[in-house]
């Protein structure tokens, strides 16, 4: 008789200790369905892998102090220049410190790549009806991991108190006192005092590597958890119904093909940190009160709120004795907005189709032609949005006046998503009546045999095409 | 089994081999940033490639598993309903103890809380005021006063307090033009000479409005004033009227005269509050 292998004793030691023998087993053959789409996802996960493990390298090397100091590291055009010691210590990270610039660019790209790969992953929810019950609450969870996650690039990026973040985070002090009524108290507060404060870089220091990456991380184990308790959701396809869930289990299959996946993800943006410069802040210099520089766009996933600031029209109306400041609208009402109708899309979605059903097939999105029609609409505003936020750079590319760039952003603003709404319904419905796509994989073999010849053989799942189910809408 | 994606994991396993390799040799001769990167992301991305490429080598068959059910059957909430009943019973006729214990919550939660207030101090007028004050000359950063015979015409010079080139709410933008060129209620504002002073402080979000320069629509008598973060362009030959972009409001005027010595100094502090607004003003 064989030894026990020692994995499966290293195994039992812990299980046999919390009760959990058979809990292993049914982990290792949990199914998790396979489509390209459920990727994003997991990208966003090994992008946070990536950033916490080059942050903490990062954090050991950052000085988070505004003093003083003259630079004199490697760089030859800035020396002797008065600078802060936190603009000092990612100088010497990035010249003077081996693998310092790789790791920071790496952080950086990690960060950009993160967000993507969250609006995206939240777009594939959206188009596929994945948020219905019984994943509202998980939606809401998702939802709170893209603010934060927004929080963490602009406090992350803030830091290295260059001219570009510094401008930000002035446009943010502005953002803050446009608040009704504790707008100055609170700035006040977030800053210490009038701008440019007390020293806000070793107060957004601790909210960018300790508190806000523990709210990610917490809500995230979440996230995970209501998914393995909810099972993931699958398309429709041979064999799949509302009670099944077909694909792969997760060992080994599943997880060598995630673990490969993260792997992919740290070797792509290592790529990018090597090759790539990224946030070069001896290009911009280091912040001076004074100064601002053209052409300065922020980090890409905070340029609709760039957008919504530039492209909102001068008002500042008054009522009664109070004018209402004009970031008011642009910096908190509608970005306010555009948060809150995020947050609430299962919830109007469901008073709209009156479907409290429970949902484990995801819709094709021309299946789903309202939600998708609107899902468009919706996000060509944001799109708009994001090309205002480089409305200098557009006009500058195409040789028109940045005034006219602008009144044509805000003409499409109210022009564009009611016509892609009725456009894409109007695709939605025509992709409808396309006949549904044949399903071939697995159902028949070919098999060639010694002589030479070719035998077809026929497999045990049925081929049956995949109807397009119908919304029940008009 | 699949041979050819056993190869390409054969293969990006020994390019994942050789990249570690470089990224060592790289750490330890002192050879480039890039070398070490792209050695350290061949040897994560060889890895990855070879896990998928050897997962899908060996063509695992697709799994049905049942769903668990979700909602709450009726015996199950039948059940809560009573605990529930159990608990009113039990607990719920201490009324005043259930009314105290609340009130404890909210006191200690606000006592808790407060705090917060102490992270920066409260507001007391600061935003309406600046470092500038009647016959406090216009220095630049590095301290140097302006003379009036001074400069050519069309430049822009960023201007300080005397002794407060670290105020950053008194950055004034300090332009020159021919003083036939400038409005007449800019002039009664307090315009020496073609010398126009405005606070440098966009009044839509804060940046600094730092580019001055002629308007193409009439380069010889028009100018502006451009903010570069969000694109609003003032006119400042007439109060640096807000003409484009998004900022709601004029940029305030320092008003300007001449001391003994021939240098520009102001005559006061600006008369209303620099930057973008708040809803306390009146």
């Amino acid at each position: 008789m064989s030894r026990t292998p020692l994995v499966q004793r290293g195994v039992e030691y812990v299980a046999g200790r919390l009760g959990a023998g058979h809990g292993v087993t049914k982990a290792m053959r949990k199914v998790f369905p396979s489509h390209f789409s459920f990727l994003w996802g997991e990208l966003a996960l090994y992008s946070l892998i990536v950033l916490i493990v080059t942050g903490i390298f990062l954090t050991f090397l950052f000085d988070a102090s505004q003093d003083v100091v003259r630079y004199t590291g490697s760089y030859a055009p800035m020396h002797g220049q008065h600078v802060s010691a936190a603009y000092n210590s990612v100088m010497r990270t990035s010249f003077d410190v081996r693998g310092g610039l790789l790791i920071r660019q790496t952080h950086h790209w990690a960060a950009l790549v993160f967000v993507a790969a969250i609006i995206i992953h939240l777009g594939r929810v959206f188009f596929t009806g994945a948020f219905r019950r019984p994943r509202e609450l998980n939606w809401l969870v998702g939802c709170t991991l893209l603010v934060l996650a927004l929080g963490a690039g602009f406090t992350g990026y803030s830091l290295p108190d260059d001219l570009l973040s510094g401008t930000g985070l002035r446009i943010m002090n502005g953002i803050l006192l446009s608040i009704p009524f504790v707008g100055e108290g609170l700035a006040f507060a977030v800053f210490g005092g009038e701008w440019p404060g007390d020293g806000i870089i070793s107060r957004l220091y601790p909210v960018h590597v300790m508190l806000i990456p523990g709210l990610i991380i917490a809500l995230l184990g979440l996230h995970l958890a209501m998914v393995w308790r909810q099972k993931h959701t699958q398309f429709d396809g041979p064999g799949r119904t509302e009670s099944n869930v077909v694909g792969e289990p997760v060992w080994p299959g599943f997880a060598m093909k995630s673990i490969g996946l993260m792997f992919l993800t740290a070797g792509v943006i290592a790529t990018m940190g090597a090759l790539v410069t990224v946030n070069p802040i001896w290009v911009y210099g280091p912040y001076v009160p004074a100064a601002a520089t053209s052409l300065s766009q922020p980090d890409w996933y905070i340029g609709f709120l760039e957008g919504s600031v530039r492209l909102f029209p001068h008002w500042e109306p008054r009522i009664g004795s109070y004018s209402i400041p004009n970031p008011f609208f642009s910096g908190v009402l509608i970005p306010g907005i555009i948060f809150a109708v995020l947050f609430a899309v299962p919830f109007i979605e469901r008073r709209f189709s009156g479907d409290k059903e429970e949902h484990h097939l995801l819709d094709r999105p021309r299946d789903a032609a309202r939600r998708t029609a609107w899902g468009v609409a919706g996000f060509s505003v944001i799109l708009l949005l994001f090309v205002g936020g480089a409305q200098d750079v557009v006009a500058q590319t195409i040789h028109v006046s940045v005034g006219h760039v602008t009144a044509a952003l805000q003409i499409m603003i109210l022009v564009v998503p009611p016509v892609s709404w009725f456009v894409t319904m109007r695709l939605c419905r025509s992709l409808q009546r396309r006949p549904p796509p044949e399903r071939t994989e697995r159902a028949s073999m070919i098999t060639r045999d010694a002589t030479g010849g070719y035998e077809t053989v026929e497999a045990d799942v049925p081929s049956q095409p995949v109807l397009s189910r119908s919304e029940g809408e008009r | 089994m699949n041979l050819r994606a056993r190869r390409a994991a054969i293969g990006s396993l020994t390019i994942s081999l050789i990249g570690g390799i470089v990224a060592v040799a790289a750490s330890a001769a002192d050879w480039s940033d890039r070398v070490f990167g792209a050695g350290i992301a061949a040897a994560l991305g060889g890895i990855g490639f070879a896990l998928v490429a050897w997962s899908k080598s060996l063509d695992l068959p697709e799994v049905t598993q049942e769903r668990e059910r979700l909602t709450v059957t009726e015996a199950e909430s039948a059940e809560l309903r009573a605990e529930i009943d159990l608990t009113e019973d039990t607990v719920g006729r201490r009324g005043i103890v259930k009314w105290l214990l609340g009130g404890s919550v909210v006191t200690l939660v606000a006592g808790a809380l407060s705090p917060i207030l102490s992270l920066g101090p409260a507001p007391k007028g600061e935003l309406s005021r600046t470092s500038w004050r009647r016959g406090r000359r216009l220095v630049t950063s590095d301290g140097k006063p302006v003379e009036v015979t001074r400069a050519r015409y069309d430049q822009l010079v960023t201007v300080f307090p005397e002794g407060h080139t670290d105020s950053d709410d008194s950055q004034v933008v300090l332009i020159r033009v021919r003083p036939e060129l400038v409005a007449r209620e800019t002039v009664e504002a307090g315009s020496v000479d073609g010398w126009i002073a405005y606070s440098k402080i966009c009044t839509h979000l804060g940046c600094s409005v730092g580019l001055f320069g002629v308007d193409p629509r009439d380069p010889q008598r028009l100018r502006q004033l451009v903010c570069p973060c969000h694109q609003s362009v003032f006119d400042p030959l007439d109060g640096a009227k807000p003409i484009g972009g998004p900022a709601p409001r004029a940029l305030p005027q320092l008003p300007l005269a001449v001391d003994a010595d021939g240098y520009l100094v102001a005559t006061r502090d600006f008369d209303e509050p620099v930057g973008p607004n708040t809803w306390n003003d009146q």
